[in-house]
């Protein structure tokens, strides 16, 4: 008699997890952003003319050479290249009534604080560059012509634009 | 002759959920996904900008956009990470600093009616540095969920079956004055898995 013993085993695992491949994208975005200083301007002295003599029919402050010459002093970022834009003529009126000047401005540069060694801005060198420290110094001059002027006090006001490149 | 069987029938079944739910996302290596930038190379770029100049914005109009492909009826999650600031020369040590880091605000937006077009993308709600969404990659109003993923068989052509929806990014950067001239760089990461 032979006995068989059949043993069967069925060893059924079911892994409920599929071998998953990775197969999450993703993305990398980079995000810049150049920074540079706001300008400011400031009014260090205002130009002066003093007192005129009787038949003087023209004055003439020198930006570089004249020590009633307006002082402005710019800053901005270090380096940075920038374009300055002003009226060249600008009218002056009486204060006490009717009556007007005409006013042409000049203006000199530098970027270190020295009038003597400014060098007048033109037309085709209005390109300029804040020094090491974002610092740019402006002097203001110009003439008027007093032929036909009436007596009196005139002001007016003078406008510049800094611009970065 | 005595005929003894014995069978032993172990069955062992390793079920690590009883959910009635059916997670696609298991079984998401048989489906692809792609993302694909529609312009490569291109930064989030807020050109030049001056320190005071308040809050700066790149629209949605602007965004950086990528196609998403994958299985139209199946859901994706889309997890964005972003930096908290924008650093100076991306220099971390510069991350404690106000006067050298921007703080960055990110948006984003998904489009999947078919065509790539913001003005029918959804908004994700951003939570601080992370926005999360969870879409089909075909929008399917409101119909149910269609028929389970076409199997794979012999001769299965996944295309058949994609679709693409479209991801913008965009953000805002706010500079109160007093920020360092320079150049500010910053990062947002972007996840994508099926559901």
């Amino acid at each position: 008699m032979i006995r068989h013993f059949f043993t069967f085993i069925f060893l059924f695992i079911f892994s409920a997890l599929v071998q998953a491949q990775d197969n999450n994208v993703t993305a990398n975005i980079n995000i810049e952003a150049n920074v540079i200083q706001s300008i400011e301007l400031i009014t260090v002295n205002s130009m002066t003319f003093g007192n005129t003599q009787p038949g003087q029919e023209v004055i003439y402050v020198n930006p570089i050479t004249d020590l009633n010459a307006g002082y402005m002093i710019a800053y901005g970022t270090p380096g940075a290249e920038f374009r300055l834009d002003y009226e060249l003529n600008r009218q002056l009126t009486r204060i006490e009534g009717e009556g007007f000047l005409n006013f042409r401005y000049e203006l000199s540069a530098n970027s270190i604080e020295d009038q003597t060694s400014s060098e007048l801005i033109e037309y085709e060198n209005r390109n300029l560059r804040f020094n090491s420290e974002g610092i740019y110094y402006i002097w203001v001059g110009g003439e008027v012509n007093l032929e036909n002027a009436r007596p009196g006090n005139y002001e007016g006001d003078f406008t510049i634009e800094i611009d970065y490149i | 002759m005595r005929l003894v069987i014995v069978t032993i029938l172990s069955v062992l079944f390793s079920l690590s959920s009883l959910a009635q739910e059916i997670d696609f996302g298991d079984y998401s290596a048989l489906y692809s996904i792609s993302l694909t930038e529609l312009s490569p190379g291109m930064n989030l770029n807020f050109g030049t900008v001056a320190d005071n100049e308040g809050l700066v914005s790149i629209d949605i109009n602007d965004a950086k956009i990528y196609a998403i492909e994958g299985v139209k009826y199946l859901d994706i999650i889309v997890d964005i990470t972003a930096d908290q600031f924008l650093l100076l020369d991306g220099n971390l040590s510069y991350a404690s600093d106000p006067t050298r880091r921007i703080e960055l605000t990110m948006a984003a937006a998904y489009a999947n009616m078919g065509i790539q077009d913001p003005s029918q993308a959804i908004i994700f709600n951003v939570f601080g540095t992370t926005a999360s969404a969870q879409f089909p990659i075909k929008y399917r109003g409101n119909a149910p969920p269609g028929p389970p993923p076409t199997p794979v068989y012999q001769g299965y052509d996944p295309t058949v079956f994609n679709e693409t929806a479209y991801l913008y990014i965009y953000a805002s950067i706010n500079l109160p004055g007093g920020i360092v001239a320079g150049s500010y760089t910053g990062n947002i990461n972007v996840s994508i898995s099926y559901d």
